[in-house]
């Protein structure tokens, strides 16, 4: 496939996908060719209880009925019963909350609602949207955002006379519940909760949000209301499980879609094997670019998903140096992801949804509902990591009418390579589940401290776990709270609310500054202002591997060199650099067991348990690979201190016979191997992302004195990870056998085991001979 | 339970310590002689000390009020709280909302709270109340003893408050009114009524003293108006946990201070108050404040309320004692006032001379301009009736 890109011939997306199609180089690629035909809607009449203003409104704007999932979400919520919609993407989820919160304050002008939306964009857009509707049904409906750019003059009136409050977990966490009684009058009359997006509270952020809704249920019982919550969410396996988990009640499914779809083509890509012998495929990243590249010259407005900061912004680089100036314009493609500054994020949302900006290179950051309008196509780079994601991804291109396309690129992982060999694991199989540890302690104590801030406790409630007046116990001692008349009371001139987000385990961030002066290309002048500029920020633990000294660090495919890293001061000076190099850190791991909590032997012959472990990580070198060939040109030490990670891990070690004979190197390798296959397969079960999960693997573990490897929960504390893999290693097992029989290298490669070059040539067979064991 | 405990240990972090060693340094040995003249303070346990009912089994009384009285001439008080207060008095004196009638009708408060950063988690622990009865100016203190008893504590409190029709604080307004407000929503789910009719304070006191003195804290007033500074004081960032100290402890002596700070905060804003009074009853009888920008500040009030002739005078005493600075700032005002009276020669001459200065803004040197076409055309139009 060769993409000439001369002029933009208006060619319909229908003939490009003929041409691909038609194109050898490229079907040969194609592992799935998926049409999914058009699907007709299914239509129910509006509800004879709602007000006859909202029918007649919506009639007048040409809905003349309601669809069916629609219709159920009406009648489950007028019901008083907590709900979940669970429907792809742009199927009319915002009526199925709207419409029951519009009717009750219609009826009853002093009812409330609050909608909790997983970021601040989203708010400002469902702020619009519901605006609009109130004002053409034309009752007294005031609705606010309240997040921390809500101006403080107008605070007072939104906490008094807002009918609807529009905010985000980290809101409500730190501005509203813990000063509910600024907040009397929506806490009394709360009539229904809105969380929108609900598989985005997995993990450690749904873990914590799951917290701030108890305490969120906590005060309103206080002031005497019980909401009833409406939950939308993507298609998951266990939406009611999750949903549940953050309700804590009984949740209704309405999970049948009653919404047309356009017909859409879905192409499952797999780069072809460049180098046999080592198992190297052509790089995703560029088969990515020149699909992205073929759609863009041709005119469709495209969406590229990348799966790190790295690869879009190399992606970026790769697609803008394909369409030069000033033949064509300077914004045709953008760039977005976290560590933009908002304002460049909004203005980049408004140029996809008027049709100046055509393509965007973006990670996950856009994979929500974010309003940018609907594209034509999506060329996702990588396996996004869940099959939900892939869905909502795949779904940012689709109208209900028109044709629309999604290529999914597999890249050499080997989670990437099993789904694009098994496609039927996107399409076929219900998707994987969203996994909330709402009682991790960590997590736990913290709102539990919150919650006592905000009402004293009693001492026989309980909040979350059994051990509550265990914790209660321990934090008066210690002074945090005090026991008096049969409450806690708060007792601690801290504001307990500020001291962690909700969005990382650790509060801790390392501030970019860009230390390069105004105008350099002014020649011959050195002098600048000196005025250094706050381009992004990253976590402390991705800080180490990103932002460590003589790093390149790439910003809207800008590149920066880290001339001086502040590790105390979390902050990292940056200078802008053109060099044909980037850097990759090479990260050392060791691991303490502190606590095992259970352990079991598989039939072969594993010995698995699970428990809490100290993890330390150390970035020792980095390694400087060039732009395009990957090749290594150079490295350098990295002085950074060891970070610590208390956590809880998974691990299984290898029976003493599987090796028995073995010269020490292949044990090695084999366990090297087989780790990576597991690492890389994992993610399969729980709905994670690779990097959720931390690998590290032992010759002789000191712990269980065997070979053993070890998968953490990336999380101080963890999220529940570890738990469910050593319920269901045999499927883990079984999944990874049967990829490894599949996989078409010969040694070994970096879709399976790792590559040969870099294990040794017996790789892929030493971990062969540890899976048959017994088999 | 052990490994439970062990586990929140290395979760809960302990970051208080280094306020710790300071706690208790600072109670003071040598009483106030204010306090000395007119009444012992009485202790925790003084018969004085009415208590309130204990809270389930606890050992603890669950409040206490404590009483002092002090006569308004050893307070040294001169209008407040002597005869009928009026309107215009009390609006030079920040109030905002309904003019109580009476001085005896004014409940001044002040709070102790268990941290600065308000929400639901800080508590109100003491708060002292003071109003006029008589010749007495009558200072409760309501103290909390236990957390548990927040409840009744409030419920007395609201007792204590509801006959009075207004309050007077000192930055009352930003801190201790929203967190009154909090606590009466926490603990007895009700709304307070009395700050509808407030007087802080902290706006008039800032704009009379702040260019004189730079700060406007109740300390600084003490020291720089009434002479009569603090030598011992419990400073406000350790007030919290000395409380916290206290309820584990139970050891009067470790809140003593506190309460000596709050009573001292109480009738320092009394007197306070009385001194706001005093500047303006003095320009109104003709002797504006010597320091100019104060001067000028009590004109603008008086602009305000509409009380002209002490507005001038204000005006003129600062436009002689203050800087040209200040004298550009208040000039097209004064200009007003002259031009009101008829002497448009003399705001003429003023302006004139300003403007010759170079002073102030070119946006000033405009309307000053202006100022002055308006007034020559005003002389000439005077005087053009005499001459025909």
């Amino acid at each position: 496939m060769r993409t000439a890109v001369r002029f933009p011939a208006r060619v319909s997306l229908e003939q490009i996908l003929d041409g691909l199609a038609r194109d050898p180089e490229f079907s040969q690629m194609v592992t799935r060719w998926e049409r999914i035909p058009p699907r007709r809607a299914s239509y129910a009449e509006y509800p004879a209880w709602l007000d006859g203003r909202i029918s007649a409104t919506l009639r007048r704007r040409g809905i003349l009925s309601l669809y069916s999932h629609q219709a159920d979400a009406l009648e489950s919520t007028h019901a008083g019963k907590h709900t979940v919609i669970v429907t792809p993407t742009a199927s009319g989820k915002t009526l199925c909350y709207d419409l029951p919160v519009i009717d009750a304050i219609a009826k009853d002008p002093t009812a409330r609602a609050l909608y909790i939306f997983p970021t601040k964009a989203l708010a400002q857009d469902q702020l619009a949207e519901l605006m609009r509707l109130a004002k053409d049904v034309d009752i007294d409906l005031k609705t606010y955002t309240y997040d921390g750019d809500t101006p403080p003059a107008v605070r007072a009136a939104i906490r008094s006379a807002g009918h609807v409050v529009i905010t985000n977990p980290d809101m409500l966490h730190t501005g509203i519940l813990p000063h509910h009684t600024k907040w009397v009058k929506l806490f009394e009359n709360l009539r229904f909760v809105v969380l929108d997006e609900l598989h985005t509270y997995r993990g450690v952020f749904g873990s914590n949000v799951a917290n701030v809704l108890r305490r969120l249920r906590r005060v309103c019982a206080f002031y005497g209301s019980h909401p009833t919550f409406i939950c939308t969410s993507a298609t998951i396996a266990n939406p009611e499980e999750l949903a549940r988990r953050h309700v804590e009640d009984d949740v209704v499914v309405i999970d049948r879609n009653g919404a047309p779809r356009g017909e859409k083509v879905l192409a499952f890509v797999n780069p072809p094997v460049v180098n046999q012998s080592l198992g190297i495929r052509k790089s995703a990243l560029f088969t990515g670019r020149d699909i992205a590249a073929t759609l863009l010259a041709s005119g469709v407005q495209t969406i590229a998903f990348a799966r790190s900061r790295v690869e879009t912004e190399l992606l970026l680089t790769y697609l803008r140096s394909r369409f030069p100036q000033p033949q064509w314009p300077q914004d045709l493609i953008r760039g977005y992801r976290g560590g933009y500054l908002p304002s460049e994020r909004r203005a980049i949302e408004q140029g996809l949804r008027d049709g100046s900006v055509r393509g965007v290179v973006s990670t996950n950051a856009l994979e929500l509902g974010i309003d940018i309008g609907a594209l034509q196509a999506a060329v996702l780079l990588g396996y996004p990591g869940t099959v939900a994601s892939t869905w909502q991804q795949m779904g940012r291109a689709g109208r209900r009418e028109d044709l629309s396309a999604a290529f999914l690129v597999a890249t050499s992982s080997p989670i990437d390579q099993y789904v694009v060999q098994h496609p039927g694991y996107v399409l076929d199989r219900s998707p994987e589940a969203g996994l909330v540890n709402p009682d991790n302690l960590h997590v736990l104590v913290h709102h539990l401290k919150c919650a006592a801030f905000e009402i004293p406790f009693e001492a026989r409630e309980r909040f979350g776990t059994e051990d509550t007046p265990g914790v209660l116990a321990y934090l008066d001692e210690q002074g945090v709270l005090h026991e008096s008349g049969g409450k806690y009371h708060w007792s601690d001139q801290a504001f307990p609310a500020e001291t962690t987000s909700l969005r990382t385990a650790t509060n801790d961030n390392v501030v970019i500054v860009d230390t390069t002066g105004p105008a350099p290309r002014t020649v011959g002048s050195e002098h600048h202002d000196g005025k250094a500029r706050v381009i992004g920020e990253i976590d402390r633990f991705a800080a180490q591997v990103l932002l460590h000294e003589q790093a390149i660090y790439l910003h809207e495919s800008k590149q920066f060199q880290v001339e001086r890293l502040d590790w105390d001061n979390a902050k990292a000076y940056v200078r802008e650099v053109k060099v044909d190099y980037y850097t990759q850190a090479e990260l050392a791991v060791r691991i303490r067991v502190i606590d095992e909590f259970d352990r079991r032997s598989t039939q072969r012959g594993f010995d698995l348990a699970h428990g809490e472990v100290l993890v330390s990580t150390l970035t020792t070198i980095y390694k400087k690979l060039t732009m395009y060939t990957h090749e290594n040109v150079g490295w350098g030490k990295i002085h950074l201190p060891e970070q610590e990670l208390q956590t809880t891990s998974f691990w299984c070690s290898l029976p003493e016979r599987a090796v028995a004979g073995w010269p020490k190197e292949r044990v090695e390798v084999a366990l090297a191997g087989l780790g990576n296959l597991l690492h890389g397969l994992a993610p399969l079960l729980l709905m994670c992302a690779p990097h959720d999960l931390g690998l590290a693997v032992e010759v002789r573990s000191p712990h269980t004195e065997r070979p053993t490897i070890y998968l953490f929960d990336m999380t101080p504390g963890g999220i529940g990870f570890s738990e469910r893999l050593f319920k269901s290693t045999d499927v883990l097992l079984d999944r990874a056998r049967e990829h490894l029989d599949s996989c078409g290298c010969g040694t070994g490669c970096p879709s399976c085991v790792g590559p040969a070059y870099a294990l040794g040539t017996e790789v892929r067979e030493a971990v062969a001979d540890l899976l048959s064991l017994h088999s | 339970m052990n490994d439970l405990r062990a586990r929140i240990a290395q979760i809960v972090e302990r970051d208080r310590a280094h306020q710790s060693d300071k706690r208790g340094e600072s109670r003071g040995t040598d009483r106030n002689p204010l306090y000395a003249a007119v009444s012992p303070a009485p202790r925790a346990g003084d018969p004085s000390a009415a208590r309130g009912p204990s809270v389930g089994a606890a050992a603890w009384p669950c409040f206490e009020v404590r009483e002092q009285r002090f006569a308004i001439d050893d307070l040294g008080l001169e209008i407040v709280g002597r005869g009928a207060c009026d309107a215009l008095l009390l609006a030079h004196l920040g109030l905002k909302g309904e003019a109580p009638r009476d001085w005896p009708d004014i409940l001044f408060l002040d709070t102790e709270t268990t941290g600065l950063s308000g929400g639901t988690g800080t508590y109100i622990f003491l708060i002292g109340v003071a109003h006029f009865a008589g010749k007495e100016l009558i200072l409760r203190q309501h103290m909390l003893l236990d957390l548990g008893a927040e409840r009744e504590f409030i419920e007395q409190l609201k007792g204590e408050i509801e006959p009075f029709r207004a309050c007077a604080s000192y930055n009352g307004k930003a801190f201790d009114l929203p967190i009154i407000r909090t606590r009466f929503v926490m603990a007895i789910r009700s709304e307070v009524t009395v700050d509808d009719s407030h007087l802080d304070l902290l706006h008039p006191a800032r704009r009379l003293w702040r260019d004189r003195f730079g700060s406007t804290t109740l300390k600084q007033l003490e020291e720089s108006v009434l002479d009569d500074g603090r030598t011992a004081d419990i400073p406000g960032w350790l007030i919290p946990d000395a409380y916290f100290h206290y309820l584990r402890k139970r050891d009067p002596a470790i809140i003593a201070p506190v309460l000596e700070h709050n009573a001292r905060d109480v009738i320092s804003l009394v007197r306070i108050t009385d001194r706001v009074a005093r500047a303006v009853t003095a320009a109104r009888a003709g002797r504006a404040p010597d320091h100019a920008p104060a001067a000028f500040a009590l004109a603008r009030g008086f602009e305000r309320t509409g009380e002209i002739d002490a507005a001038f005078a204000c005006y003129e005493s600062a436009y002689y004692d203050g800087d040209n600075a200040l004298r550009a700032k208040l000039a097209l005002a004064f200009a007003r006032l002259l031009e009101r009276r008829g002497e448009l020669e003399r705001a003429l001459r003023m302006m004139e001379t300003l403007v010759a200065l170079g002073l102030g803004s070119e946006r000033w040197r405009e309307q000053a301009e202006s100022r002055i076409r308006r007034l020559t055309k005003k002389k000439w139009r005077k005087a053009l009736p005499t001459a025909s």
